[in-house]
């Protein structure tokens, strides 16, 4: 601490020591090499369009590359990040060791084949993922909140056996691609049992209603480790769901619950949310309900859509994990979300709104092709208008802003976006190993479009806010788990 | 008296237990054992602990740390440790007192655990400051009734006691859960329960205490809080009574307490040799001559950091001063509907000031270019809160985030250049706006918008009065000080403290404006302080995360401009020198302290960009001469006073009442946190929660951590960087004008005798000689100023290592 000048310190504070441990570097240039080999890849699979595997255990298809690239991705910020944000932490070692571990036996899971490998894997997954909520090993809450994601990370492992071992029995078939060409053959109790099992296991794996508790009650882990939970972690029910679309997809009445408890999440985690004040609760509570839409998707047949959307989703809300501190404000009584219908808008504007939200939709429509046939593919048009409509809406309503910021911004931002979600989204469909089951347009499409314009409008006049009941029944439904708050400060005492 | 005033006088007792907590959007560094102060340090640590389970003293490992890099001085300890009784080695000393380390661990009742739950849940959603989109119920009838309305539908609520038919007011519900216990308890059963949710109870105290915009339009009190615990302990049917067990003090404390003396002392020492010394040389020197800029910087401990290196630049005089620069304001900037109060929590404001544009065109574009960020951060919020859109607005937006999440997280230090290139095209409010200093005959709120000008001439005089000041350079800067930092809940603890954790700059600007004024200049004049035609007042913000220094130039005259240039060029250098000091302290390169610094600044990964005030041990008040030929490591708060131009006392009893005061608490919020992180401080940021803008939780929920994180005060998990003394107070005056000021102050006496810091003065009329404040207004000489030390200059330091 001597040596910027000639004087004399007083009292000077101690020289601190740098970190000792190479196992966080190595392990960052690792993982971020297996994303540069990953990238690798994906482009050998694009241009040749190979499937290598070792057979009976090991299948790498489009989706594995693509899981692959996109799971190396979100594990090197995860490596880059924490380096600095565990920076004197003594977590740092085992917290890299775990997280790395997760990034392998995940990029395993996608590539594993034999139902058996597959069944470890997920229940690895499970065990390390609890390790990381947990891995502050002297705080009682944080090992209370590991227990219970672990009770349920056991449940979805025991409940994806039973469909494993109910599909082997009934097929014979060891492998998830044997799974595929016996699907034919499939139906019954023993399918039933086996495809419910496996739609079971994916709605814990992905926090859906009712079983969010244990993402709820997750924040025990280090920030960096939630921001992998909820942008990779939990995609895993989506995955399920794709490498066995082939069994699920056999009745649509299956299929139809699937869309079922999907919406019923995706509308459901957006109330839990909107009365949540913890920012981290908040981001949970919007998890449940992106999953909840993700599964949906999945469950209309869109398994790029749903792929696509797990993907975008897990950019969005690992960025807002690793942002949260930065999310204090200092605000008025005053200020809050305004409930925008009701407020006027002169016909013009109107106009305007619509044309852009068509126009978002037509964008869409030219480079995917869905929406230009009348099947259900015009379901994932109808949200994308949605989405630009209501946006254009809100800039017009600016009064404040000269005109041009008010009807320009919207197109100029939204329509690249929407460009560029398009392309990720065929590029994606492109990869999977299952075509999309577009179907007819049947009327519960009809119904799911007029149940969102019904929540669209609900939320907008804020008409729910008016029972109490609901709001009760909302928080308390959005509560982590009694023993896992820290209720005396005294009990944190391990750093 | 009747029941009902009897309940209130009681609650009001218990309260002043509770350490008030500040929103952490405008965090205040306090004592949270504030309302102990009145107790010796000792006996207060002691009861603290009973009831809220705290440390009071460093661990063990701490000390032996300190003894081993030689920061404790084994002569010292020794003396301090036979003077306590003990014989032992230190090093024995310390494995007995590691070896006894309580192994207290928090008997947790489940019924009231279950009633801790219920409660954190009702208050974090009535506390809550605009972060939930449906806010709780009925809320502007206040806690009690909105608690009351609810509580019928939440089925964790068990039906069972006065719960399931609450009655109307706070107090009938307590005078009836109370009514089987006698009035003696009362107070005991109250601190017991406000004990329970500290964090908590801590907010509403201060919230009703400084009745803000949230407050009176969501009250809450802890009658009403009281009300509802009560009520629902009754529910639970959990045991009321206060606990007999008598308090069983730590065994270890009186060790501590010796080791902690000992420490303390080791590097008072050497900070009041330094100050003897240099008074001696002082007296010897005849300083005159008019420097070419005078700078005056907050008392904040990281204003010597820069002082120091922008006084090796050139011939500038550097000052320390309050950073709020005595004037006692609620600022409201431009565009913002929020005030907030820009003056040290142990003043009430007494101006309000806004900031008025005063050039159109840069308005203008300010607006605009302000304005369309605002619109689009208002459509992702409404696009986020819609179940019918969020997912679609994830979709179309997730690549953008996918690559902003690699830009911030692999190249930090080009997104921060690329977000200065965007920011530089939005003017900044200070470059088009003015604070409205002049007397307005209006008031906002009960505060009256702007200053007379008798009151202008009163902060002005104030100021140079109390830093001693007769001769003026050319240019006079007033500087403020902000942090800057990303991804940070507790970036207001590291803004200024004399502002109650807001930027000072402003409150720069208004005394810089109030100093420019000709009419407050004559005034000036009449009152004795010869303010040359040609000085110029100028404010200024010291950024303390990067050490830059930016200087609000708009009104300096073109007869300056040469003065300026130089002035900044100068403020450069002394930025690169300080910014690697300031790297190196971080364990980081210091070739590149300015970039090193300013990727700490922007860095969303970073949890320790700068130190704060970690470190902070003393205080000097006195002359800047007495250790400016010393570096003190950013260790000691500076507030500059000339004890000749001070006859009758006014400007030293100013120092001691105000700044002094708020050193002190700085100073043991640093101190608890570092001793007990967890119930004084506030943990890992790595598992921090922020809640509803006003709170921190860890993990999940519960209660709100209090203090500071972990990693504003540790290297590491297990390394503390801040040292836990309690501050080491030296001035430099008489003894007898010292001790006239503290027999007036009976508040100062109570801290001083009861060990909350300590006090040493070095007499410039004694020969320069120390004497330690002891007790009950009685001095001692201080003992480690041997003859010898007096008579070399150039002993070597004590404790340095």
């Amino acid at each position: 601490m001597s040596g910027h000048n000639s004087s004399r310190t007083v009292g000077s504070l101690p020289d601190t020591t740098a970190d000792s441990s190479l196992v966080p570097v190595a392990l960052t240039w690792l993982v971020w090499s297996m994303f540069a080999a990953s990238i690798a890849v994906l482009a050998v699979r694009v241009r040749t369009g190979f499937v290598w595997e070792i057979p009976g255990a090991v299948a790498i298809d489009g989706l594995t590359v693509l899981m692959w690239v996109v799971v190396t991705f979100f594990s090197g910020i995860v490596h880059s990040y924490s380096r600095r944000y565990l920076a004197g932490s003594r977590l740092k070692t085992p917290f890299f060791a775990t997280v790395f571990g997760f990034t392998v036996i995940v990029m395993g899971l996608v590539a594993a084949n034999h139902l058996a490998l597959f069944g470890a894997l997920w229940l690895a997954m499970g065990l390390l993922m609890a390790k990381l909520i947990g891995i502050v090993s002297g705080w009682d809450q944080a090992q209370a909140a590991a227990t219970v994601a672990r009770k349920y990370f056991i449940a979805s492992s025991t409940l994806l056996g039973v469909a494993l071992t109910a599909l082997w029995w009934a097929t014979g078939a060891t492998t998830v691609s044997g799974l595929t060409t016996a699907s034919d053959s499939l139906g019954g109790p023993v399918w039933l049992v086996a495809a419910g099992a496996l739609v079971l296991a994916a709605m814990i794996q992905s926090a859906l209603i009712p079983f969010h508790g244990w993402l709820l009650s997750s924040m025990t882990a280090p920030t960096p480790a939630s921001a992998l939970m909820h942008a990779g972690f939990v995609n895993a029910g989506g995955i399920l769901l794709t490498r066995f679309a082939p069994v699920i997809s056999v009745d649509p009445v299956l299929m139809l619950a699937i869309v079922g408890v999907g919406g019923a999440s995706a509308i459901g985690g957006k109330l839990l949310k909107s009365v949540q004040t913890d920012i981290k609760g908040k981001l949970g509570c919007s998890t449940v309900g992106q999953m909840g839409f993700m599964i949906m998707q999945a469950g209309l047949g869109f398994f790029g859509a749903a792929i696509t959307h797990l993907i975008l989703h897990g950019f969005y809300k690992a960025y807002q994990f690793l942002s949260a501190g930065g999310q204090v404000e200092h605000t008025t009584p005053s200020e809050g979300t305004p409930h925008t219908i009701g407020m006027t808008t002169s016909i013009v504007g109107g106009v305007i709104t619509l044309l852009t939200g068509l126009a978002g939709g037509a964008v869409f429509t030219v480079l995917t092709g869905k929406g230009t046939h009348v099947d259900s593919g015009l379901l994932l048009t109808f949200f994308v208008v949605f989405t630009t409509l209501h946006a254009a809406r809100n800039a017009v309503q600016h009064t404040s802003l000269p005109p041009a910021a008010r009807y320009g911004a919207v197109p100029v931002v939204f329509f690249p976006a929407i460009v560029i979600y398009a392309a990720v989204y065929t590029g994606v469909s492109g990869l999977m190993p299952v075509s999309p089951a577009t179907t007819e347009l049947t009327l519960l499409h009809g119904i799911i479009a007029v149940f969102f314009v019904g929540i669209y409008i609900g939320i907008e006049t804020g008409i729910h806010e008016r029972s109490q009941r609901l709001y009760v029944a909302l928080l308390n439904a959005g509560q982590p788990s009694a023993d896992t708050m820290l209720t005396t400060t005294e009990d944190y005492n391990e750093y | 008296m009747s029941t009902e005033s009897a309940i209130h006088d009681s609650i009001d007792t218990a309260a002043t237990t509770v350490g008030s907590l500040w929103p952490i959007h405008s965090f205040v560094t306090a004592n949270p054992l504030a309302g102990f102060e009145n107790q010796p340090f000792g006996e207060a640590v002691t009861q603290a602990a009973d009831l809220l389970g705290g440390r009071g003293y460093p661990s063990a490992e701490t000390f032996r740390a300190a003894l081993e890099r030689g920061q404790i001085d084994p002569e010292i300890l020794d003396a301090e440790l036979s003077e306590a009784g003990y014989e032992d080695d230190p090093e024995i000393l310390l494995d007995h007192m590691a070896n006894t380390a309580d192994a207290t661990d928090s008997d947790s009742d489940t019924a009231t655990d279950r009633v801790d739950q219920v409660l954190t849940k009702w208050l974090s959603a009535f506390l809550d400051e605009g972060s939930a989109h449906w806010s709780m119920p009925n809320r502007e009838a206040g806690f009690y009734t909105a608690f009351r309305g609810v509580a019928e539908h939440d089925g964790d609520i068990p039906d069972e006691g006065i719960i399931t038919d609450l009655p109307e007011t706070p107090s009938e519900t307590i005078e009836t859960v109370l009514a089987p216990h006698p009035e003696s308890q009362w107070v005991p059963i109250f601190e017991e329960q406000l004990a329970a949710l500290p964090g908590w109870t801590g907010l509403i105290k201060q919230r009703a205490d400084d009745e803000g915009a949230w407050q009176s339009a969501y009250p809450i009190s802890l009658a009403g809080y009281l009300a509802a615990r009560l009520a629902l302990l009754d529910a639970v049917d959990a045991a009321i009574a206060p606990s007999n067990t008598s308090i069983d003090p730590d065994p270890t404390a009186e060790l501590a307490g010796a080791f902690l003396r000992a420490w303390e002392a080791s590097y008072r020492g050497d900070l009041v040799e330094t100050v003897s010394v240099e008074s001696q040389s002082l007296a010897d020197s005849d300083t005159s001559g008019r420097p070419d800029a005078q700078m005056v910087f907050c008392i904040d401990t990281r204003s010597e950091i820069i002082r120091r290196h922008i006084e090796a630049t050139g011939d500038y005089e550097t000052h320390g001063y309050a950073g709020f620069f005595g004037v006692p304001m609620e600022y409201q900037g431009y565009d913002t509907d929020v005030s907030v109060d820009a003056c040290p929590p142990i003043l009430d404001p007494q101006h309000h000031v806004t900031d008025v544009p005063t050039d159109d065109d840069t308005r203008e574009s300010h607006d605009r270019l302000s304005g369309i960020r605002e619109t689009a951060d208002e459509i992702i919020e409404t696009l986020e809160a819609n179940a019918a859109t969020a997912y679609g607005f994830v979709e179309t937006a997730g690549s953008g985030y996918g690559l902003a999440l690699a830009a911030r997280t692999l190249v930090p230090g080009r997104v921060q250049e690329l977000l200065d290139v965007a920011d530089d095209s939005v003017p900044d409010e200070h470059e088009f706006c003015e604070p409205l200093v002049h007397h307005q005959h209006t008031y906002t709120g009960d505060l009256p918008v702007g200053l007379t000008t008798d009151e202008k001439v009163e902060y002005a005089a104030t100021a140079f009065d109390l830093m001693g000041w007769e001769t003026f350079s050319r240019l006079v800067v007033f500087t403020g000080h902000a942090s800057e930092t990303t991804n940070n809940p507790y970036d207001s603890s590291l803004d200024c403290g004399a502002c109650a954790g807001n930027p000072g700059g402003p409150n720069a600007r208004v005394l810089a404006a109030i100093c420019n004024d000709t009419e407050v200049r004559s005034a000036l004049r009449d009152r004795g302080f010869e303010i040359p035609e040609d000085t110029v007042f100028l404010a200024g913000e010291h950024n303390t995360t990067t050490d830059e220094v930016e200087l609000y130039d708009s009104d300096v005259p073109e007869s300056h401009t040469d003065d300026l240039e130089q002035l900044r060029a100068d403020l450069a250098t002394a930025r690169e020198n300080a910014a690697a000091e300031r790297a190196e302290s971080m364990r980081s390169d210091a070739s590149s302290g300015v970039n090193e610094t300013e990727r700490r600044a922007a860095d969303w990964a970073e949890t320790r960009p700068e130190w704060g005030l970690a470190g902070n041990a003393g205080f000097v008040i006195g002359p800047r001469e007495l250790t400016s030929g010393v570096d003190l490591d950013g260790r000691a708060f500076l507030h500059s006073y000339d004890w000749s131009a001070d006859p009758d006392g006014e400007a030293l009893e100013a120092i001691l009442t105000g700044p002094m005061v708020v050193t002190q608490w700085i100073n043991t919020q640093y101190y608890f946190s570092t001793v007990d992180n967890a119930v004084y401080g506030s943990g890992s940021k790595v598992t921090h929660n922020p809640v509803g803008n006003v709170g921190v939780y860890q993990g999940n929920g519960g209660d709100l951590m209090t203090g500071l994180p972990l990693q504003s005060l540790m290297a590491a998990d297990d390394d503390p960087y801040h040292q836990p003394l309690r501050l080491s107070t030296v001035i430099h005056a008489p003894v007898d004008c010292v001790n006239d000021v503290l027999a007036d102050h009976a508040e100062l006496t109570d801290l001083l005798d009861n060990n909350w810091l300590s006090l040493t003065v070095v007499d410039p009329t004694q020969d320069h000689r120390a004497f330690e404040y002891e007790h009950d207004l009685e001095w001692s000489p201080a003992s480690e100023l041997s003859e010898t030390d007096l008579a070399d200059p150039t002993a070597p330091a004590v404790s340095d290592d």
